[in-house]
Parts: structure tokens; sequence; C-alpha cells
């Protein structure tokens, strides 16, 4: 009697648990291959941890094992920074796992190197291909060749979070759209000792994902950077972009906008100033957002009631785009080459990239955290979600326009240089002219 | 008996032989690698196997690198700071823990060694924490016991350099201070009676007697921080990522973007070259200084 009893408790908890996570199963593909994939990738337990993407990811790879059992997927599990340590050393090594994650700007030097799988014809033969957002293909498309599906969900990298209280406090109904207004309001807010927008450069990488990318869109247009990539005349030193550069120079050095230590804190400690009241809004990415949604959700209601996204507002000389965030995937699973060798072993990690990125994916993140990835979910049932999660969705997906994400392309030498320079520039020790024309130079170098 | 206990030659080789062999494997291999490779053009996208040779490219690059040749400077400062502030701060709270005076000298030791058991990544942290500009301790201490302003201290291009030195003058003092204390320790304790009895004080005491009695051991001492410094990585890496821009960038951190974020091997390779020459060259350089500047307490 306790048997039986406890296998209905099981069995119950089974459905339950099935019910609130996977409304679309993996498919349970019949494949040949027995034996080891390798898998690496950077959604660690930590990671998933009120973030929607890395928890789909990491339960998608668990069910698609579960579906699989004569099949060992190795996995590599290392925190974001690692893993492009790691993956970029093995890569140079020629010893990349047989599934691993590709970042954009990876993509045509590791092509040309031979380090990536031409996935083009796969891609089009994939079951779930007519419910691919194709648009997400780009940043991993070289010369007409695809070589990753496009994985974990697409977030922004450029929001605004505020509170709304705050600026309307400050005489502001809702975020201003241009920066002329943010300047106004920051004098009433400088008067009460707190920071109007919070940022963090500490890093150097967040200038230009959380700023100067959706900035830049703003002076330039989407063709400037698609020459860029292309190679087709666009050039840093273009006035359009320097333009962008003294924009941001001036935003940070000249007005009372931001904390004064955004070049040596952190984007977690810029949130950490919004979620504590000494900012009344902050400027980061999706992730930013995750963080503060469960931090305020757990610890101050009427904070996290509070939350409202807006766009960057509008520099008074750009003319492009007012309502442009940038947004994308910027990872993609791709295959090793090596794995072609064995038939069985492809089939084996094509099944686990289509999955990975496929209807079980989508549907579990859309389902539990309104998010979305590479393939369409269907209509998201919005009922049994709070209005927060509800404006960011449709603030992320709906209510404004698109643009790329800079560093998801052309070259991490490149950006690199052009990260650390952004910083001296707003340090006061270099001119946007002279950030232009390093980053040109490395651009010429190394891409 | 000596020769009866003396093991065979062919002994001590065997157990020499997993130690040395260790010791060529992780220092001597990886050298000669990266002297290899630092001859060839290895970029993203590259393997090992296509790799090219391009001579002496990547060193005429390195000659001309500004920020390369502003790493290394950084590590000079970096180095002049440990040698003072390390060694100078552990030799005179030596001195004050072995007057008659202080009470507790194992307790000083044993606290004072303590920071250089903390992992250098944690070091950081916990500077990174006490210069923080909002909630930082020595912001808190400026406004609220100085009656000063708050400042962004590690967003200081100028003095940046000064403010990442403290957290590894203060990790290392008690490293110091363990091997000049066992320095000392060796010192007869008549000479010291004897000075003390011609009226010598304790300054001249310090300079004339117990520094030349251990000039051996603070060459070693002077050595270790050298290297140790031309090295540094870490704790800087934590608190500035070499920022603001390249204000604190110093040599091994430069050659760890190049190589890793810049997935430039073969240029990061020259770099680490550049580093192994430029440290050899400096530690030679102050052993010389030192021994030629000692040579008269000798005699």
């Amino acid at each position: 009697m306790k048997k039986l009893f406890a296998l209905v408790i099981s069995l119950a908890l089974v459905l339950v648990s099935v019910s609130a996570f996977a409304a679309t199963p993996v498919a349970n593909t019949d494949l040949a291959y027995k034996g080891t994939l390798t898998l690496m990738h950077f959604s660690t337990s930590e990671e998933s941890e009120g973030n929607g993407g890395s928890d789909g990811f990491r339960t998608t790879i668990a069910n698609w094992q579960a579906a699989h059992p004569d099949i060992t997927l190795e996995q590599d599990v290392l925190a974001n920074a690692e893993y492009k340590t790691t993956i970029a050393t093995r890569a140079a090594a020629n010893d990349l796992p047989d599934v691993f994650l590709l970042q954009g700007m990876n993509t045509i030097s590791w092509a040309q190197g031979g380090l990536v799988l031409d996935l083009t014809d796969i891609i089009a033969k994939s079951p779930y291909y007519a419910d691919y957002n194709t648009a997400y293909f780009t940043p991993f498309t070289t010369e007409g060749k695809i070589y990753g599906y496009p994985v974990l969900t697409g977030g922004t990298c450029t929001v605004v979070i505020y509170d709304k209280a705050m600026w309307k406090e400050a005489g502001f109904d809702s975020f201003p759209t241009t920066w002329a207004d943010v300047e106004k309001a920051s004098e009433y807010f400088e008067g009460k000792g707190i920071d109007t927008i919070a940022f963090g450069n500490g890093g150097k990488w967040q200038m230009n994902s959380d700023f100067i990318s959706t900035l830049g869109n703003r002076y330039t247009g989407p063709e400037w950077f698609s020459s860029l990539i292309a190679k087709s005349g666009a050039a840093f030193t273009d006035e359009a972009f320097v333009k962008a550069l003294t924009e941001t120079k001036r935003l940070f050095t000249e007005t009372k906008i931001f904390n004064d230590d955004f070049n040596t804190v952190t984007n977690e400690d810029a949130r950490e100033y919004f979620i504590s009241g000494d900012a009344a809004a902050m400027i980061g990415g999706n992730w930013d957002e995750a963080y503060i949604w469960q931090t305020l959700k757990d610890t101050n209601e009427e904070k996290f009631n509070n939350m409202g996204f807006a766009v960057l507002p509008q520099p008074a000389d750009a003319t492009f785009a007012p309502d442009s965030q940038n947004i994308g995937l910027g990872y993609a699973i791709a295959i090793n080459p090596k794995v072609a060798e064995d038939a069985d072993k492809l089939a084996a990690a094509i099944d686990l990239a289509q999955e990975l990125t496929g209807p079980a994916f989508s549907s579990y993140v859309a389902e539990n955290y309104a998010l979305g990835g590479l393939t369409a979910a269907g209509d998201v049932d919005f009922s049994k979600f709070d209005p927060i999660t509800v404006a960011f969705y449709n603030w992320s997906y709906v209510d404004t326009t698109t643009c790329e994400i800079y560093d998801s392309y052309i070259s991490s030498a490149v950006w690199d240089v052009f990260n650390t320079d952004v910083q001296s520039m707003l340090n006061g020790e270099l001119t946007p002219e002279q950030v232009a024309e390093n980053a040109q130079a490395a651009y010429v170098a190394n891409y | 008996m000596l020769q009866a206990i003396k093991p065979k030659k062919s002994i001590v080789w065997l157990y020499l032989l997993i130690p040395v062999a260790l010791f060529i494997f992780s220092v001597f291999v990886p050298l000669l690698t990266a002297l290899y490779f630092s001859f060839f053009e290895w970029k993203s996208g590259q393997t090992i196997y296509t790799a090219f040779f391009n001579g002496l490219t990547n060193y005429k690059a390195l000659i001309a690198d500004s920020i390369f040749w502003k790493s290394f400077w950084n590590n000079i400062y970096l180095v002049i700071a440990c040698i003072v502030g390390q060694i100078g701060i552990a030799f005179v709270l030596v001195l004050f823990a072995n007057s008659k005076l202080a009470v507790g000298k194992a307790v000083h030791r044993t606290f004072g060694f303590f920071p250089s058991t903390i992992s250098a990544v944690c070091i950081g942290l916990i500077w990174s924490i006490i210069f923080h500009s909002k909630y930082g301790l020595l912001n808190w201490f400026v406004v609220n016991v100085l009656g000063g302003t708050k400042q962004t201290w590690l967003g200081d291009s100028a003095h940046v350099m000064l403010y990442v030195s403290i957290p590894l003058i203060w990790q290392y003092i008690g490293y110091y201070m363990v091997i000049l204390f066992s320095a000392i320790a060796g010192i007869d304790q008549q000479i010291f009676e004897s000075a003390e009895i011609d009226g010598a004080n304790g300054f001249q005491t310090a300079i004339h007697i117990t520094l030349p009695m251990i000039r051996s051991t603070v060459l070693v001492c002077l050595t270790l921080c050298i290297a140790g410094n031309m090295k540094a990585f870490d704790s800087i890496w934590t608190m500035t990522a070499g920022g603001p821009g390249y204000s604190s960038y110093v040599m091994a951190l430069y050659g760890y973007t190049v190589s890793f974020q810049q997935s430039n091997l073969g240029y990061g390779s020259a770099i680490s070259i550049g580093i192994f020459v430029l440290s050899l060259a400096v530690i030679g350089g102050s052993q010389w200084i030192v021994k030629r500047a000692t040579r008269g307490l000798e005699d």
C-alpha cells in the first residue's frame, strides 16, 4: 500500500513538473550513435538562477540526455568570461569539443580557419526551419554560409531601467526621450543627492555593448555598420561615428547625468545603485534586468511595481531610429568539423543543436520567462506573468526597433582596443578622433 | 661512515628524476615553446598547425609597441614601490619586533604573515571594496573623519599605480618579515650587546650592523620582490583590469590580454619573451647595483 501510494505521488510530481516546465517535449529522434558527445557551454547552475535562457538551455540538455540514454553527453561548463578564454585557447590548439557555443565575432576567422562546420544545408533541412527567426543567423553567416544555430534568448543589450515613482517626482510621467530632458532631470536628482542614471564601465566592454552600440546606430544608421562588417567602405573614422563618440564623451564627462565612478564600477555595481535607490535609473542589458527583477520581486514590492523600461534618449543631432535598441543572439551552437567524420555522431550533434534551439527550448523560455529564442514559440499566454515581465517582453520584442550588437561581429582584437580607448577617452586622456583612429588601425590590422 | 650512508649516484638521480622532469616541463618547455611561437603569426582562426613563421615581425612590433613599454614602466614603478614598501617596512617592523621592549614577537610574525597566505584575487576584491567610491572604507574615512570629499580612487589615471601597489605591499610585508626575522636571529647577540655598550643607537645598529650582516638575505629578498612584481597580474586584474584605459597595465596583464582576449598568441608569446628578458635584466642589474653599493659594508 505504501509503495502504491509512493508511486502515485511520484507520478503526480512528475506530471506536475512536466506540465510546469516543458510545454513541448524534446523530440525523441531515433539516433544510431552510441558513444560520447562533448559539449562546452557557459550556462552554469548559478547563471541559470533567474536567467531564463540559461535555465531553458540546461533543462533542454537534461531532457535531451534523458531521451538519448545511449549517448554520454560530457559537458564542460564554465562561467562566461572563462568560457570565452578557454574556447579561444582550445580553438588555437585545434582541440575544440564536438559541440560548443560560437561567439558571433569569431565566425569569420574561425570559419576561415576550418574550425566550425558549415551548417547551411543542414539548417535548411531542420524540421523547425519554418519557425526560425532567420535574422538571428546574421552574425553567424559569412560568405553566404551559416556556421551555427543561434542559441539562448534574444535579449537586449541596452535598456534604460528606471523607477517610475522617482521620475514622476522629478516631473516626468515617463522616461525622457531626449538627453536634453535627462539633463534637466539631473539637476533635480543632484539636489536630492541621487545619481540620475547609474552605469558601470569598469569591465570596459559595457560602454560598447550597453551604450555605444545603440547610440552609434542613432548617428550612423544600420547601413554604416553593415558596411563595416562587410569591409565595403565604412570606417570608424567616419564623421557620423566620431559624432557618436563625441556625444558619448559629452554625456559622461560634461553633464551630471551619470555616477562619478562609472569608469571604475561594473554593471553589477550600477544595478545595486538602482536597487538601493542611490540612482533613479540604470543602463544595462537583459541580464541586469533579470537580476533587478528577481531582487526587487523578493525584497521591495513597491519598487518592483515601479520598474519601467525605456530606450536610450535621442541626442539632439542624431538622425536615425530614436526608438532603437540593440538586441540579438550573441552565441550560436557550432559543430566541430571533425565530428563529420562519423555520420552517426554528426546526426547526434545536429539533433542536439536543433533541440537546444528548437521548440522544446523556446516554449520553455516563453512559458516560464516570456522570452524568445531562435524558434518561434507561438502565442505567449501572458495571463500568468506579472505586469513587469509583460512590459519588458513588449518593450524587447514589440514596441521598439532593433539594431545590431557591435561586438557580435568583427573581431575581439578590434573591440579590445576600442573598449580600452573609450575608457581612456571618458577619463579625459584621448579625443573621440584618436579613439576612432586607433580602432580603425586595429580594424585594418586584424579584420 | 659517511660513505656508508651516502646513496649511490644512480639513486640520487632517480630521486631527482620526477621533480626535475616536472620543473623542466612546467618552466623550460613553456618558455622554449613561447620562444618558438614568438616567431609565428598565430591569430584568431589559426591553429597551432596553421600558424605561420613570420620571422622577427612580432619583435619589431614589440619594440615599437607603446602599450608594452608603458606596461614595463608600470612594472618598474611597482618594483620600486614594493622594494620600499614590502622589504623596507618589513625591515623596520622586524627591528621593532626584535627590540627588547616588544612583546608577543611570535604573534607579530604569525599575524604579519597572514595576508601573504590569501589568494591575490581575494586581496584584489578586498581592496576593491576598500577603494569603492560609494561604499568603500577609505571614502568613509575621508568623509567622516577627515571631512574631505569622496574620491574615485581607482579611476584616477595619474595615481592608480600607487593605489594598486598598496594591496601588494600590504600582502607581502609579513612574508619578508619572516625571512628577515630568521636572518636577524642568526646574528650573534654579543655583537648587538657590544654596540650597545659602545653607545650605538637603534638606527646606527640597524644601518652599520644588522643590514651588512644580513646583506645576502636582503639580496634574496630583493630578487624575490623584483621577480614577483615583474610578473604581477592577479590583484591588478581584479581591481582595475588595467584601467582606466591602459593606466594600470603591467606586462603580464598586457600579455594575457593580447594572447587570450585578442586571440593573438604569436604576439602574446613575443610579449612573454619580452617579459622574461626584461625581468632578467632588471634582476641582474639590481643585483649588480646592490653588490657594488654594499661592497664597502661587507668589508
